[in-house]
């Protein structure tokens, strides 16, 4: 029964050329939305492949997909051993001993080893010649398979797409490695989509040769997803109340005459900045604005002494610039190296005798106790064990400041980074003497998903460095005389100072203040705006606390290695909104809402309009529906529980021994417990504060604001500037006014 | 008169009170670790007591006397850990974990029952303590022993018994914590309550070792190749339940509780802080090593070792057993000193020698003070050496250089068939078992 055909078929499969066969591939991935590693996790929509259909096909299609509940029997040995090849291969990192052969490429590494796996050839003497004759060219090998399985051509397509939305999570990691890894991502061996569907394919032919029932499968599949979808209709319901709570707010605030402030604080949109912004406006006299964290500057940022490098920057754009970084003076230079081969030398004596033969024997007899120690130190009094472990880092290796090197950015692109920053904002004058660049980054412990609290903007990386670009572009003054001739006249005395807000603890760091006495205040505002901030979190933690106690609670959640939901991150996410501050400045938005700070009034072409809406909002849509989604069925598009999550390859999150690589987020990041869910499923509700004429154009324009508007994967709503009348965008484009 | 009955049921020596210490501690810090890192979970109240039940389980079952209650607290213990591991049965992949483990633990217990119904045959107590004391020779001793083996292999997951151990990880972290720390020891506990009857068959105690050292080599051989961090753990726990395995068949059943009880809070810990694997970077650690700085590590590792003979009063020309402990000393004090001379050898050497010298010390004292409280139980019995030990020395110092100068290699070139093959086979081997692999996704549940 399980024979293979091979009698019936001529060998070369020499009719699908290398051509078709790259074609056909690339439409099959056309469902598998990319899914980033661990180490910068970027949200996106699990469900991104079916954008270009209306919300209601795509979530039945996206049902026959990826939320069935059973597969066809035979199809679990395939994914077994594909998962077992998987991750040996992806790995980054994990394995001392790691795959062999793998510089040569997925496919030809894979093909050189199946031929030992017994568990494919089960000692079958046909199968064992069929992996040793396995052509060396990918595409042939899948042109072959496709022969021996008897894929009609019409019908390649969708078969290779189900042999990849059978196994989504791994998938969508190929398609992160094929599509969107960059150039830093370099260490990793190179990986093709062909490669993959090649390896899946002859595993499918081996250990299923009937694999073509899989397309009658899914056919029925397809029939039984038809029903009505109650979760659109619940959402919606939910949608439109929350619409109407916060029109309703939004109509009532008047546009204030703008002043000089003490000073002026620029956050990232993120919705966590938000109730950070409220805060501290209700100690001073401080006005705040939004803009997406990377601050414009498409920078790859790299560390001088780690030598470590990142792009920070949207996935979206790619670097244009490597700027270095480093402690700011040649002494600390020094000192930070010297560190930095401190604790090298530790964590190097640790692995080596942890990662080899008969030594481990050895270690554990020999810290077996202290690590018992240190576990019941951070178990059972984890205050005083973040305090050890703090200051162990310090003694090993002290925190440096770290300033910028421009030289790698011309004068004219700083300039011009500089002027689209400010313009966009529309935060043209009234310069406070202060003015400052707030970055975020979160702070967590023993958590796969530490960077999925890290800023989306930047990568899916602490924001500091790219502040901190920014904020020496805007203090030189060269820059300041190119602004001067384009109408921005920044005072001489305005400085401006890079910082960083950690969303889990609400700590602002300030970095390289200047001398000036105004800071001494903001300080002090900035501590209590954190004590208002930690109280608010955690009451949605659901945590009683005493107002002093506040601060060092929210603290310790960030520095407990036993905490799965350190922080809320953007959860609960609803609605982007586009305008001044003025509209927002007096209401709750509880810490739903993205705030980027636009005035149209100074953007007549709608230039940056358009940038607004097709970049940080569209990133706004990707972690709406990434949460959206793994609210909904935490299974099919989240990560499942954090209790039995299983790190694998140091690049994503497997369920226990294995599984599919689970792909979007954790149960505890949406989820207050097992059965209530703290995120509110809905989507992205766009208000923008600008002339209903300019939107239509930009629209128009745009296919990406067509597609997402259009296909009702986010809403969005005019307000109009001169009467305030509220128009809501249909899905055909007219225009319905809201009362 | 409930004193007595208390007596008679229970025996507080060292191994009891060390094996309660240990459990005790593990359990306190992953409860007390549980009670964060659970919160939310549907069946959060069961989990602790459970959890509970588990601990005072597992007290009564080391400080047991009588068989049968050993036997009843060691199935209700096995019994309890399923229950725990399990945790939310409509997660299939979990459920069968859970049976493949019960079943092994099953086994286990016949093998238990049959060599205690033989023991009581032969001797007519059910004391432990009486059964070790006054048992006569007989033929029927070597195939209770024999029996006790089985059960002990089992329940530590000694080759052929792993493959439960490798198929268990769909537990909760903390589960797993309070499984690879305490009851995968039940084995060598096992053995070292036995120990005294153990020690009248040398030939018995070679097989011991051998079947150890085997189990370590593999265990090990498997935690290098894997590439999740919670199935490296579990490799890396055959591998160390191999060599407890190969030190009490050394004689050396002291060593093997130090071994036992050390490595249970280290492996605790590491499942604890797996979450954190993504963030650890690995170091390149230039290897191979140069000659010289090979040359010097070997010297500190030399001075490492004397170091450690010092404190646990062995001596490297005492010529009987316990000298692959001490070999083992000397490999891990070199493997320790190489980072510290990779550059500036000769420069950094005596730095690199104090330090040695210092963990080596360090080293010998966190087992010597084992061997101290047990000492009135008069199990530290080094055999005389035999090719056997020699052999285990030999594949212990071979595995080691081979991966020190040879898998670079593997890294950039091409790899002769049969290396491949042994790949392909070792990771085939080192896989769980099918039906507790999640293979569609939507089979997992948290409900």
């Amino acid at each position: 029964m399980d024979q293979l055909h091979m009698h019936t078929v001529n060998h070369d499969g020499a009719h699908y050329d290398t051509h078709y066969i790259q074609d056909v591939i690339a439409q099959s991935f056309k469902n598998s939305a990319p899914f980033w590693p661990l180490k910068n996790l970027i949200a996106v929509n699990p469900l991104q492949g079916l954008e270009h259909l209306p919300i209601e096909q795509a979530l039945a299609l996206a049902n026959a997909y990826f939320q069935q509940k059973d597969l066809p029997a035979r199809m679990y040995a395939v994914n077994c051993e594909t998962i077992k090849w998987l991750q040996v291969y992806c790995d980054d990192g994990q394995a001392t001993l790691p795959m062999p052969l793998r510089h040569h490429g997925m496919y030809t590494s894979w093909r050189q080893l199946a031929v030992y796996d017994a568990r494919l050839h089960k000692h079958d003497k046909q199968k064992q010649t069929f992996l040793r004759e396995l052509p060396q060219a990918a595409e042939e090998a899948i042109a072959q398979c496709l022969e021996y399985l008897r894929i009609a051509k019409e019908e390649h397509v969708q078969f290779l797409t189900l042999m990849l939305t059978t196994l989504p999570g791994w998938s969508s990691h190929v398609a992160y490695r094929t599509k969107w890894a960059r150039a830093d991502e370099s260490n990793l061996y190179p990986m093709r989509q062909e490669d993959y569907v090649a390896i899946r394919l002859i595993i499918s032919t081996l250990l299923w040769p009937k694999a073509k029932e899989l397309l009658d499968w899914h056919k029925k599949a397809v029939v039984g997803s038809q029903s009505a979808n109650t979760a659109l209709v619940k959402m919606e319901i939910a949608e439109k109340a929350y619409r109407t709570r916060l029109l309703q707010k939004l109509a009532t605030q008047a546009i204030s005459a703008s002043h000089t402030p003490a000073a002026q604080l620029i956050f990232c949109i993120d919705v966590r900045s938000e109730q950070f912004r409220k805060s501290l406006e209700s100690t001073g006299d401080y006005q705040t604005l939004g803009f997406a964290g990377f601050f414009g500057i498409p920078a790859q940022i790299t560390n001088v002494i780690t030598h470590e490098s990142y792009a920070s920057c949207p996935v979206l754009i790619s670097p244009k610039h490597t700027v270095k970084e480093s402690p700011c003076s040649p002494r600390a230079c020094e000192n930070d190296k010297k560190g930095y081969e401190r604790l090298v030398m530790l964590k190097s004596i640790y692995q080596s005798v942890k990662y080899a033969f008969t030594t481990p024997f050895a270690l554990v007899e020999s810290i077996g106790i202290l690590s018992g120690v240190w576990m019941a130190i951070r178990s059972l009094m984890p205050r005083v064990a973040a305090h050890i472990k703090i200051a162990a880092v310090e003694a090993v290796r002290k925190t440096q400041e770290l300033e910028p090197r421009l030289d790698t950015i011309s004068l004219s692109d700083q300039c011009s980074y500089a002027l689209n920053a400010l313009k966009m904002m529309g935060f043209t004058s009234n310069f406070a003497p202060i003015i400052v660049l707030c970055g975020h980054g979160s702070t967590t412990q023993n958590n796969a998903y530490e960077t999925a609290l890290d800023c989306g903007a930047c990568g899916g990386r602490h924001g500091g460095g790219s502040a901190r670009i920014l904020a020496a572009i805007l203090n030189q003054k060269k820059v300041r005389a190119h602004l001067i001739q384009n109408g921005i006249c920044i005072p001489q005395t305005t400085r401006f100072i890079a910082a960083e807000h950690n969303t889990t603890t609400d700590e602002v760091t300030l970095y390289n203040v200047p001398d000036v006495p105004e800071v001494e205040s903001l300080r002090a505002h900035l501590q209590k705006a954190r004590a208002i901030n930690s109280q608010k979190r955690l009451e949605k933690m659901g945590e009683k606390t005493q107002a002093l106690r506040a601060v060092s609670d929210a603290w310790l959640r960030a520095h407990d290695w036993a905490q799965v939901r350190p922080e809320w991150g953007l959860a609960r996410n609803a609605a982007f909104i586009v305008g001044p501050r003025d509209l927002t400045a007096s209401l709750d938005l509880e810490g739903r809402c993205f705030l980027h700070s636009y005035d149209y009034k100074k953007d007549p072409q709608g230039a940056y309009l358009t940038a607004i809406l097709t970049a940080p909002m569209v990133v706004g849509q990707w972690i709406n529906t990434q949460y959206l989604f793994s609210t909904l069925d935490n299974v099919a598009y989240g990560a499942g529980s954090k209790i039995t999550l299983n790190i694998t390859g140091k690049l994503g999150v497997m369920q226990g021994n294995a599984s599919d690589l689970m792909t979007g987020l954790p149960l505890q990041s949406v989820y207050s417990s097992d059965t209530q869910a703290y995120h509110e499923a809905q989507r992205l509700l766009t208000v923008v504060f600008a002339p209903q004429a300019l939107l239509d154009t930009i629209i128009q324009a745009q296919p990406v604001l067509h597609k997402l508007l259009g296909n009702g994967w986010a809403q969005l709503v005019c307000m109009q500037p001169d009467d305030r009348t509220m128009y809501l965008l249909n899905r055909d484009f007219t225009w319905q006014r809201l009362s | 008169m409930v004193d007595t009955f208390l007596n008679w049921l229970s025996h507080w020596d060292a191994i009891a009170a060390l094996m309660a210490a240990l459990i005790t501690f593990i359990g306190l810090s992953v409860s007390s670790f549980a009670s964060r890192y659970m919160k939310g979970d549907t069946t959060y109240r069961l989990f602790f007591v459970q959890l509970i039940l588990l601990i005072t389980s597992l007290c009564i079952m080391v400080s047991a006397d009588n068989i049968i209650l050993l036997l009843v607290a060691w199935s209700l213990s096995n019994a309890l850990l399923v229950r725990l591991m399990i945790h939310k049965a409509s997660w299939k992949a979990a459920q069968t974990s859970g049976v493949l483990a019960a079943r092994n633990y099953l086994l286990s217990t016949c093998f238990m029952a049959s060599g205690f119904a033989l023991l009581y045959a032969i001797t007519h107590h059910t004391s432990v303590n009486a059964i070790v004391h006054h048992a006569t020779s007989s033929e029927l001793m070597l195939p209770a022993l024999i029996l006790i083996l089985l059960a002990a292999m089992a329940q530590s997951a000694i080759w052929p018994f792993h493959r439960w151990l490798l198929s268990s990880l769909n537990s909760p972290t903390p589960v797993s914590a309070i499984m690879h720390a305490g009851l995968v020891n039940g084995g060598g506990f096992l053995l070292v309550r036995f120990a005294p009857l153990y020690l009248r068959y040398p030939t018995l105690l070679a097989f011991i070792f051998c079947i150890g050292i085997m189990t370590a080599l593999c265990g090990t051989l498997w935690k290098l190749m894997q590439s999740d961090v919670k199935r490296m753990l579990a490799c890396s726990t055959l591998g160390q339940m191999g060599f407890m395995l190969a030190q009490c068949g050394l004689g050396l059943f002291p060593a093997a509780v130090a071994h036992l009880l050390w490595h249970g809070m280290f492996k605790a810990y590491l499942f604890l802080e797996s979450g954190s694997a993504a963030q650890e970077k690995r170091f390149d650690l230039g290897y191979p090593p140069k000659l010289l700085a090979f040359m010097g590590a070997l010297l500190c590792g030399f001075a490492g070792s004397v170091a450690f003979d010092y404190i646990t009063l062995n001596s490297w020309v005492a010529g009987d057993s316990s000298l692959v402990l001490i070999v083992v000393a000397f490999i891990a004090a070199s493997q320790f000193a190489l980072p510290l001379l990779r550059f500036n050898t000769v420069q950094n050497l005596p730095v690199a020698l104090v330090c040695t010298v210092a963990v080596g010390l360090f080293y010998g004292f966190s087992v010597h003070v084992v061997a101290v409280i047990m000492h009135p139980m008069g199990l530290m019995q080094p055999q005389p050496l035999t090719y056997v030990h020699i052999l285990g020395i030999i594949a212990l110092g071979a595995t080691w250089l081979a991966l020190l100068f040879f898998r670079h290699r593997a890294k950039t070139s091409n790899l002769p068939s049969w290396m491949l093959k042994g790949y392909v086979t070792a990771l085939n081997a080192s896989q769980p078992h099918s039906s507790t692999v999640t293979a569609h996704r939507n089979h997992y549940q948290y409900l």
